[in-house]
C-alpha cells in the first residue's frame, strides 16, 4: 500500500523533474529567446523575486474561488435535494438546467461586469456559476437512483418521505456528493481565473494578464505553475476529504 | 369471515397505469390466509406475484376488490409488516445492529408503542442474530458479510419489529443451493420462535413446498390463481421429505401446471 502510494507520488515528480532538465538544456541549445520560452531557472528565479506580489495575487484568487465554491456547494445541495426527491421540480428545472450548463461562463462574464464592475465579485460569481452545476446534479442522481426495494421496506415500517429521505436518501448521496466537491473546486477555480484574466485588478489571472502585456514572459510562466500548483492542491485536499467522509464507499 | 384469517382477499385487481397505458398485472384474486400459516406464490415470470405481495403490504392500492388484514381493510402502507426481497438492500454505511435498528429507529420517530428504549432492541437484535447464527456480528459492515450473511441480516431485519406479517420475495433466489436450504431451515425455526402470519413468493417449487402450508400456482395475463394445493407433509419439515413420493409429485403437477402457460407467453 504504501509502495503504491510512493510509487504514484514519486513517478509523477520524477518525470516532471526530467521535462524541466530536458526543457532546460533545449532553450539554449535550439537558441530559442527567452522572451518567447524562458529556462525553468530563470522562472524559478523571476518567482523568487517576485514572492509577494505572488503570494498576495494567489490567496486573491483562493479566497474567490473557495467563496464561490461555498456559494455553489450551498445552491447545488438545495437544487439537488428538490430535483431528487420531486418527479415535478425535476422535469420542471432539470432541463433547464442542462441548458444553462452549456453556456461557455467565460461569455457571462462582460455581463458580470456590467453590473458589478470590475473586481472580486465577478470572480466570484464566474467560479459560483461554473461549480454549482456538478454538485447538483450528483445529489440528485444520488437520491432518484434509491433502491426501490429498500423504499418497499421503509413504507412497511410506517416511513414517511421525509423520513426516507434523511434515514436513506442523504447517506446514500453523501459519495457523490463528495465526490462532485472535487469537480465542482477545479470548476470554481477555473472560473475565478478566467475572471480575473479579463476582470480584475487583483489574482493570479489578473497578474498573468499584465505579464502578458508587459511581455514579462517569465513572470506569466511563474503564474503558471503558481496555477498548477493551487489547483492539484485544492483538487487533493478535497479528494482527502472525500475518503475520510465515505470510506464505506470505498473499500469493497 | 372466519377469526382466524390474518389476510383476506376479496376479487382482487390490479392494473399499473405508466404512460397512459395499462397493465392489467392480477385480476380476480380471492383467498383466505390463516393467522400464522405462510402460504406461497408460484407462477411464471410477470404473472403479479410481486404486485400481489405489495398489495397486501399496502403499498399499492386495489383497482377492484378488498383486502383485509387483520380484519381491517387496507387503506396505505401497513405498519405491522416485515418485507425481505431478492436483494438484501443493507444500508452500507451502517453496521449489522445500526442495520437491525432502523426499523426501530421509524417506529421510535412516529410513536409506535413497539418501541421502548434502545438498550431493549439492542437485546433483540443480538438475541435474533444469535438465532440466525451471526452471533457476534453486531459491529460488522455488511460489505465484510456473505451473501447468504447478508440475507440473513434482511431476515432479521424484517423480523425485528416483530410484525404479525412477514413478505418475502423471492428471498433466496441469489444464494447457492446450500445455503438456500440452510435458509429454509432457519426460516422454520424463526416461525418456532415466533408467530408470524407469512407471505413467500418464489421460482423454486421445492422451496415453497418445504415452507408453505397452501401453494398458490399462478397463471399470466393477467395474473389470476389457477391451481391451489395444500401440502400436507408433517412439520417441522425435512430436507428429506422433499424427495419423498408425495412432495416430488406435487413438485412435478406444479411443474406442469405452470410450463404451459409459459409456452404460451413464447
Ligand atoms: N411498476 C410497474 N409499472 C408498470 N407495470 C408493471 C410494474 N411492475 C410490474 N408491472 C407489470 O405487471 C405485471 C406483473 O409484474 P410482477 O412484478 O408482479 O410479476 P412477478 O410475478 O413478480 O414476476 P417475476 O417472477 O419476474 O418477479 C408484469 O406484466 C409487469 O410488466
Ligand atoms: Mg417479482
Amino acid at each position: 500500500m504504501s509502495g503504491l502510494v510512493s510509487r504514484r507520488v514519486v513517478l509523477p515528480l520524477l518525470l516532471f523533474a526530467a521535462v524541466l532538465a530536458v526543457w532546460e538544456a533545449a532553450v539554449p541549445l535550439l537558441r530559442i529567446q527567452q522572451i518567447v520560452l524562458p529556462t525553468p531557472s530563470g522562472i524559478a528565479l523571476t518567482m523568487v523575486h517576485t514572492a509577494g506580489p505572488i503570494a498576495f495575487h494567489a490567496r486573491h484568487t483562493l479566497v474567490t474561488t473557495l467563496l464561490g465554491f461555498g456559494f455553489a456547494v450551498g445552491l447545488g445541495l438545495l437544487l439537488g435535494f428538490a430535483i431528487g426527491a420531486s418527479a415535478t421540480v425535476h422535469d420542471a428545472i432539470y432541463p433547464l438546467l442542462v441548458g444553462f450548463n452549456s453556456i461557455p461562463k467565460a461569455a457571462m462574464v462582460p455581463l458580470l461586469v456590467m453590473w458589478f464592475g470590475i473586481g472580486a465579485v465577478p470572480a466570484v460569481l464566474t467560479a459560483f456559476l461554473l461549480a454549482f452545476f456538478p454538485v447538483a446534479v450528483n445529489v440528485a442522481v444520488g437520491l432518484a437512483t434509491l433502491e426501490s426495494e429498500l423504499r418497499d421496506v421503509l413504507r412497511a415500517l410506517g416511513a414517511s418521505r421525509w423520513q426516507i429521505f434523511r434515514k436513506v436518501g442523504v447517506p446514500r448521496t453523501m459519495p457523490l456528493f463528495f465526490a462532485s466537491l472535487k469537480v465542482a473546486i477545479s470548476s470554481a477555480f477555473v472560473g475565478s481565473v478566467i475572471s480575473e484574466t479579463v476582470a480584475s485588478n487583483a489574482g493570479i489571472g489578473y497578474l498573468m494578464a499584465v505579464a502578458g502585456s508587459d511581455f514579462n514572459t517569465r513572470l506569466a510562466f511563474g503564474g503558471l505553475f503558481v496555477l498548477a500548483a493551487m489547483g492539484v492542491l485544492l483538487y487533493g485536499v478535497f479528494a482527502i476529504i472525500e475518503r475520510r467522509m465515505t470510506a464505506w464507499a470505498y473499500t469493497e | 369471515m372466519p377469526a382466524d384469517a390474518a389476510i383476506q382477499l376479496r376479487d382482487v385487481a390490479f392494473e399499473y397505469l405508466t404512460n397512459g397505458r395499462v397493465t392489467r398485472a392480477v385480476e380476480d384474486v380471492s383467498l383466505e390466509v390463516t393467522r400464522g400459516a405462510t402460504v406461497a406464490f408460484v407462477g411464471p415470470s410477470g404473472c403479479g406475484k410481486s404486485t400481489l405481495l405489495k398489495l397486501v403490504a399496502g403499498l399499492l392500492t386495489t383497482s377492484r376488490g378488498t383486502i383485509i388484514v387483520d380484519g381491517r381493510p387496507v387503506k396505505g402502507p401497513l405498519e405491522n409488516v416485515g418485507m425481505a426481497f431478492q436483494n438484501p438492500v443493507l444500508l452500507p454505511w451502517r453496521t449489522v445492529l445500526d442495520n437491525l435498528l432502523l426499523p426501530f429507529e421509524i417506529l421510535r420517530e412516529n410513536g409506535d408503542p413497539r418501541a421502548p428504549d434502545r438498550a431493549v432492541w439492542k437485546d433483540k437484535a443480538s438475541a435474533l442474530l444469535k438465532t440466525v447464527g451471526l452471533a457476534g456480528a453486531e459491529h460488522r459492515q455488511p460489505r465484510e458479510l456473505s451473501g447468504g450473511m447478508r440475507q440473513r441480516v434482511s431476515l432479521c431485519r424484517a423480523l425485528i419489529h416483530e410484525p404479525r406479517l412477514l413478505l418475502l420475495d423471492e428471498p433466496f433466489a441469489a444464494l447457492d443451493a446450500f445455503t438456500r436450504e440452510e435458509m429454509w431451515e432457519l426460516h422454520q425455526t424463526l416461525r418456532r420462535h415466533r408467530e408470524f402470519t407469512g407471505v413467500l413468493v418464489t421460482h423454486d417449487l421445492r422451496e415453497a413446498v418445504f415452507l408453505a402450508q397452501t401453494i398458490y400456482v399462478m397463471s399470466a395475463d393477467p395474473g389470476r390463481i389457477a391451481h391451489v394445493h395444500e401440502v400436507k407433509l408433517p412439520t417441522p419439515r425435512t430436507l428429506a421429505q422433499l424427495y419423498g413420493a408425495e412432495a416430488t409429485a406435487l413438485i412435478r403437477l406444479m411443474r406442469e401446471q405452470i410450463r404451459p402457460s409459459r409456452e404460451a407467453v413464447a
